[in-house]
């Protein structure tokens, strides 16, 4: 029980593909579903940490459910009225946790943040802004979608500049990362909570061990470049 | 020697229609005159018919000015030669594209050659000859031939002609032409009350002739007592001739309480002819409006889509127009302030009331339902494949029916969800980001920047270009001539005019950059 969980409910129209992706990249994955025959599918696949049937309006029930501090969960029911209730329930009985829902409705996402979700995916905002951008920016969007397509051409990788590596103590201005074939785009400041800051707001900073760096380029590409910056010599070109 | 100059002469007839006919710069004249004449889409169409109202206008201008006043010189041959000149040429040209001769001159001699016949030019052409005639008796080609006529100046009694040029304004101003079209749609009340009121007031007249001729001087002829008839039955009623005798009398009040009847009949039949058309008036207005522009959306569906896509900043920019089989919600859409006519986008008819050849046409799907969505693509596609279609589907399993139909973007709204919600769970920060440069907010603008025919860029390698003084990402460029993406291009890339540099930055940064690789100033503000 060292990894941490994350819980989902509901394994409806979006539970089942977030879920399935969710098992590809690794995560530990706790179901729970108030439909039964949803929950036995959810059994079948024997792909799930855990499966919960359980009623969802039912605040006992939930709080019996074992959340440790930081984990999420991710509220995805299908039904909308359902969904904000859960989220209202679930900030009452874990107030330290973050709690991710979407909305399928345009009415849903104001109240699903005022029901107390620290992030609501709103699909209609989320494809109208797709469209937006397929008509003001074609080339753009085909990029970014090469990002979240399931055979992703490339990816946002964050890196952990490791103990010894020639990056610790250069200023960012003096390495070229696209010698490496993959573009720098910013770093995450931990202090800072852990907030994303991009280059381009004129990022000036000495790397040290530890930072982390984000990047963007092809799988392969972001893998050999891991691999190089644990050298203690960048090596000449 | 009669034959043989005959044979000549049709042979030379024919020879001439078909190089006519082959020439494509006689095809692309005639094209173009009949695009101005015609074709409402066209936008110079406006300035074209501006014209011709100016003239209009300022003829009937100067024959009314005439009656009191004398007139100058100029203006004088102005109004005879200058716009009458105008007339001709429109009524020429009119006549011209009203039927294409040589065309069926040439058609009609290729199936003779086809068949092994012998090809006669006479029959020919007297067919070809009868439908420019048959043009010709059209009231508007009688109206457009008589307000060319008032230049002949030996005649005076001509000049009242000019009053036909007023007649062409029908032609050329739409609510006119509106009115009598919606008129004609009660054609038949309309008859039947005339054929009445013809009928009552010539029943009036006879019976006032036949008993006040004796006793009333004013009625001395039947022409009198018509008018009489015609102008107590529309309630006028002048005085001027009043009937005298008790049955005269008589008939006044009865053709009086008829004639009440039948105006208010009228009136009606009118008033509700244009209620019931009012609203298609207004949606082809709309619909005309938008045909005039160069570059515009058509939005299928007013559903939660429809509306978050407005309510975003961008939609601002957009040309557009909404159509939904449900006239609930085309009426929701019109209170909410957008244009919205109710129509089947699934129609061929529908989709091809567009100006799909001049402008850029891109059709937005939004329906919830796959198989309507397929059917408007296909629809869109089949009247023009140049109409861009972007449609919303339900599950990745239909895509590939999406993309044979031919739609050029397929957006999938569940799963655009679904991995963005894995993306605020795996990898929080990352999300972040991603939102930040889905949405396009200041910090991290992801931007394309064409190299257009002015810009300094063109000939200039990647590497020489010091992306990093400007804050900006280079993330990669698309080449236009391979019709390829090069993700994080080698320095030594050449760039060329057409392509599109991908850049991440701020906005600012954005525009200086755009700004500075100009040459030419007035080549980048579009």
């Amino acid at each position: 029980m060292s990894k941490e969980q994350i819980f989902l409910f509901g394994y409806g129209k979006f539970g089942r593909s977030i879920a399935d992706d969710l098992v590809e990249h690794d995560a530990e994955v706790v179901l729970i579903e108030s439909d039964e025959e949803r929950y036995h599918e959810a059994l079948k696949t024997h792909r799930f940490e855990r499966c919960i049937l359980m009623d969802v309006t039912d605040d006992a029930a939930l709080e019996e459910l074992p959340v440790r501090v930081n984990e999420q969960l991710v509220c995805v029911m299908d039904d909308d009225h359902l969904n904000v209730f859960l989220v209202l329930s679930l900030r009452a009985i874990f107030p330290q946790s973050q709690i991710l829902a979407i909305s399928d409705s345009i009415h849903a996402t104001r109240k699903l943040k005022m029901a107390g979700a620290n992030k609501v995916i709103d699909l209609y905002a989320i494809s109208a802004n797709r469209i937006h951008n397929i008509l003001n920016k074609p080339i753009a969007t085909r990029f970014l979608e090469g990002f979240l397509n399931a055979d992703h051409e490339y990816s946002f990788r964050e890196i952990v500049i490791p103990e010894g590596s020639f990056l610790h103590g250069r200023t960012l201005e003096e390495i070229d990362f696209r010698r490496y074939g993959v573009i720098f785009v910013g770093m995450i400041d931990v202090e800072l909570g852990n907030s994303f800051i991009f280059v381009t707001t004129g990022l000036e900073h000495k790397l040290d061990a530890g930072d982390i760096i984000v990047c963007i380029g092809h799988d392969e590409d972001l893998d050999r470049f891991e691999k190089i910056i644990h050298n203690a010599e960048e090596e000449a070109e | 020697m009669g034959k043989g100059f005959r044979k000549r002469l049709e042979s030379g007839i024919i020879h001439w229609a078909i190089r006519l006919n082959r020439s494509s710069r006689y095809r692309h004249i005639r094209k173009t005159v009949r695009d101005l004449l015609e074709n409402p889409k066209n936008p110079y169409k406006r300035f074209f018919d501006s014209f011709i109202i100016f003239l209009i206008l300022s003829s009937v201008f100067i024959l009314i000015w005439e009656v009191k006043h004398p007139v100058p010189l100029w203006l004088d041959y102005y109004d005879i030669y200058f716009v009458s000149l105008v007339f001709l040429v429109e009524y020429i040209l009119r006549l011209w594209i009203s039927s294409d001769l040589t065309g069926e001159l040439v058609e009609e001699y290729e199936k003779a050659v086809a068949v092994g016949r012998d090809f006669r030019v006479g029959p020919a052409l007297l067919r070809g000859i009868k439908k420019k005639l048959a043009y010709m008796v059209t009231p508007a080609a009688i109206v457009d031939l008589l307000a060319i006529l008032p230049a002949y100046r030996p005649l005076r009694v001509l000049r009242i002609f000019v009053l036909f040029r007023f007649l062409k304004l029908l032609r050329y101003t739409r609510s006119i032409n509106q009115f009598v079209e919606v008129l004609a749609t009660k054609r038949f009340e309309l008859l039947t009350l005339l054929g009445l009121l013809f009928f009552v007031t010539l029943t009036g007249a006879i019976a006032i002739y036949i008993l006040e001729d004796m006793h009333n001087p004013n009625i001395n002829n039947l022409f009198e007592a018509i008018y009489w008839s015609l102008v107590t039955i529309t309630t006028v009623g002048y005085g001027d001739i009043a009937p005298v005798s008790e049955m005269g009398r008589l008939i006044a009040m009865i053709i009086i309480l008829l004639g009440v009847a039948m105006i208010s009949f009228a009136t009606s039949v009118i008033v509700s002819a244009f209620s019931e058309k009012l609203h298609e008036l207004k949606e082809e207005r709309i619909v005309e409006s938008i045909n005039r522009t160069a570059e515009f959306l058509i939005i299928c569906g007013y559903g939660q889509m429809t509306k978050m896509f407005f309510r975003q900043a961008e939609a601002k920019r957009y040309n557009y127009i909404i159509l939904d089989k449900d006239p609930e919600r085309v009426q929701e859409a019109i209170h909410d302030g957008y244009d919205a006519i109710v129509d089947d986008a699934s129609r061929h008819t529908t989709l091809s009331r567009f100006n799909v050849k001049n402008s850029k046409v891109t059709v937005l799907c939004m329906s919830h339902d796959d198989v309507e969505n397929i059917y408007i693509t296909l629809n869109a596609k089949s009247i023009d494949p140049r109409i861009r279609v972007i449609a919303r589907a339900s599950s990745p399993r239909i895509v590939s029916k999406y993309e044979r139909a031919g739609a050029d973007h397929v957006l999938l709204p569940n799963q655009a969800a679904s991995t963005m919600m894995v993306f605020a769970i795996l990898k929080p920060i990352i999300y972040k980001a991603i939102h930040a440069i889905f949405t396009g907010q200041n910090v991290a603008l992801l931007d394309e920047i064409r190299v257009h025919e002015h810009s300094s860029l063109i000939g200039a390698t990647v590497g020489s270009i010091n992306f990093r003084a400007y804050k900006l990402i280079l993330i990669g460029v698309q080449k236009v001539r391979e019709d390829r993406f090069i993700f994080n291009p080698e320095d030594t890339l050449v760039l060329e005019e057409g392509d599109v540099l991908l850049v991440m930055g701020h906005k600012a940064s954005t525009a200086y950059f755009r700004e500075s690789s100009c040459l030419d100033e007035k080549g980048c503000l579009r």
